[in-house]
């Protein structure tokens, strides 16, 4: 009776065929916009060519599916787990391993299907492995332990809990905010250096609508804050996160310089819509299931998937951008397109085929390189704050 | 302002305040006249544009709205680098929200544009009526019909806590309203307000200033060949 969920199914289940509501003759007409329920029950307002691209997204998630399966099939189920095995051990790389793990890094781009979501992010994003070290019952023991405590974190937790997601038919719900309750102060408590960082919040209340259960999607939410993305992203004064800006705006000039010199010209720094994407891994700024592609690729290639796909967004919208002679005009530009992006192919293929390689060898090098300044950036600032204060007293 | 001559002008303004003061609400209300009891909340900034007619003159805000939780704090700069116009924002029925308001105050002081015209926005002003004063003065569920010049409601507020922030505000240089974006209480006039107190002319040494042009490039050519 604590209400803990985690061994049973929550009560939100994926229906791969929820019904849109289907636009009348006179709304395809008059092309007004016509409000609908996305793959992951989100509603979203967009026009009819929306509607028609998210059914043929549906159509190509079933196709996925069955490929997904039919692998299964032929090299057995877990298959994917192998090329992992090899990873570690590199003496004994096999040949299979490596065909498969191209074949998968391949496969994952494409997208994984939502069914097979929770199991296939759990095993390859190392969500498995951390789980295996501590106690089987460490999530339920930390929630039980917690449950009452009161701290700034949960505080803030407890505000932000409906204004997740407002409307969402299962986590806008007492038993949504529960769940999701549950997962951050837990998480709150299992690292006191984030505590809890606003943006959190979304991208928690996603991880429980893919995993299903409270437990695997706290782990998840561990993998990804202590693995995947860099250290210090949610932290007390964001440093990790201003390091990815400054590494991000360096990769921008270098792949889009002309628009990059023509956004520098506006004096308008790509940070004010960028940092929202990395703080919230796109899932406040593009649609759920596009949001849910981009995570497949993250979770299995890392971090560096986040500059990709931000990248493949400025991308795709600059001849637009170049043309643009406002702040105001550009941020239309792009809150337009991400909000219409409903097709997770469109943006993926950009992401990898446009934007380019780029190793994480490289992206760990930038970093460094821009660390010493953020913090030299970051103290001063603190100190600068400092200084002020003594004025007060007069 | 850089603009000058012209009737129409853009005008960067960001709003800056404790988490949960309603920052969004206040927004979303003078951009869209709605109100939501559950915004969802703000992660690094969310930006509007809203014009606003003054005399002759229309002002067309770029409004960022801010993240309120204090680590999001150090991304701050990015948003009032440049602004022409800021509104402070506390929570009438927090203390600590107050107290924040005058941090950000300091910091915009010591950091921000020189120019920049600040507003002081006690927001919630309806809570504190049905909470404290009202209960007596006006009995709990009457429907009370707000104008920007509502003198029952200034009366109201003068028992709370209006002496100590219309004082601070006095003795910093801002202006003080309170507002409701649940009610619309006093909402577009804080912005009009803001709009009549843009100044009118850019300062010549600082074209990139505080308030953005419609060419940007062309301004120093204008200020120097019209003068």
């Amino acid at each position: 009776m604590y209400g803990i969920q985690s061994r049973k199914d929550l009560a939100f289940e994926y229906h791969p065929q929820i019904q849109i509501l289907r636009p009348s003759i006179h709304a395809r007409r008059a092309n007004i916009t016509v409000k609908f329920q996305d793959l992951y029950g989100f509603t979203v307002e967009g026009n009819v060519d929306d509607v028609n691209v998210l059914n043929e997204v549906r159509e190509k998630v079933r196709e996925q599916g069955r490929v997904w399966w039919a692998l299964e099939a032929s090299k057995g189920a877990n298959w994917y787990l192998q090329t992992q095995a090899t990873s570690t051990l590199k003496t004994s790389l096999k040949l299979s391993a490596l065909v498969n793990g191209i074949t998968l890094k391949k496969l994952i781009r494409k997208g994984i299907p939502p069914v097979l979501r929770p199991k296939v992010w759990f095993s390859l994003s190392g969500a498995a492995k951390k789980k295996s070290t501590v106690p089987e019952s460490y999530y339920q023991d930390l929630t039980m332990a917690v449950e009452d405590r009161v701290t700034p974190a949960t505080k803030q937790i407890d505000h932000d809990l409906p204004r997740t997601f407002p409307g969402h038919p299962w986590l806008d719900t007492p038993e949504g905010h529960a769940a999701l309750r549950r997962v951050l102060v837990a998480y709150s408590f299992r690292d006191s250096d984030v505590g809890y960082c606003q943006g959190l919040n979304y991208v928690a209340a996603l991880l429980l609508l893919v995993m299903k259960t409270e437990e695997d999607a706290f782990w998840m939410l561990s993998v990804l804050l202590e693995n995947v993305l860099v250290s210090d992203c949610y932290t007390n004064n964001l440093s990790g996160c201003h390091v990815e800006q400054r590494v991000f705006k360096d990769l921008l000039t270098k792949k889009c310089p002309r628009l990059a010199a023509h956004l520098d010209s506006l004096e308008f720094d790509v940070s004010l819509v960028c940092t929202e994407w990395f703080l919230c891994l796109f899932s406040k700024s593009v649609p759920s299931e596009t949001t849910l592609r981009v995570w497949d690729v993250l979770f299995y290639e890392g971090a560096k998937v986040l500059f990709h796909v931000a990248l493949a967004i400025f991308k795709m919208n600059e001849e637009e951008l170049l043309i643009a002679h406002h702040i105001g005009d550009v941020i239309s530009i792009i809150q337009r397109s991400t909000h219409h992006l409903f097709d997770p192919d469109e943006l993926l293929t950009v992401a990898f085929d446009k934007v380019g390689f780029m190793t994480t060898t490289t992206i760990s090098k930038q970093r460094k390189k821009q660390e010493p300044a953020v913090m030299a950036e970051l103290d001063q600032r603190s100190r600068r704050l400092n200084s002020v204060n003594p004025d007060e007293k007069r | 302002m850089a603009t000058s001559g012209n009737k129409n002008m853009n005008a960067k303004l960001v709003l800056l305040g404790d988490v949960g003061a309603g920052k969004s609400s206040l927004v979303l209300r003078f951009v869209k006249g709605q109100f939501i009891e559950f915004q969802e909340s703000t992660i690094g900034a969310a930006f509007f544009s809203q014009t606003v007619a003054v005399n002759d003159a229309t002002v067309k805000f770029e409004i960022w709205d801010t993240a309120g939780q204090e680590r999001y704090h150090s991304l701050a700069p990015m948003y009032y680098r440049g602004a022409a116009a800021a509104i402070i924002v506390y929570d009438i029925t927090n203390q600590a929200s107050f107290d924040r308001a005058k941090k950000w105050v300091q910091e915009l002081q010591a950091q921000g544009n020189p120019n920049m015209v600040m507003a002081l926005a006690g927001n919630k002003a309806d809570l504190i009526d049905a909470r404290k004063v009202a209960a007596e003065v006006i009995p709990l569920g009457t429907k009370l019909k707000y104008s920007s010049s509502n003198q029952d409601m200034s009366k109201i507020v003068v028992q709370d806590r209006k002496p100590e922030a219309q004082t601070y505000a006095e003795e910093n240089g801002l202006f003080f309203m309170e507002t409701s974006a649940k009610t619309a209480l006093n909402v577009n006039d804080v912005f009009s307000e803001i709009a009549k107190r843009l100044p009118r002319l850019q300062p010549a040494q600082n074209p990139s200033g505080m308030v953005l042009m419609d060419r940007p490039a062309q301004t120093p050519a204008t200020a120097s060949c019209c003068s």
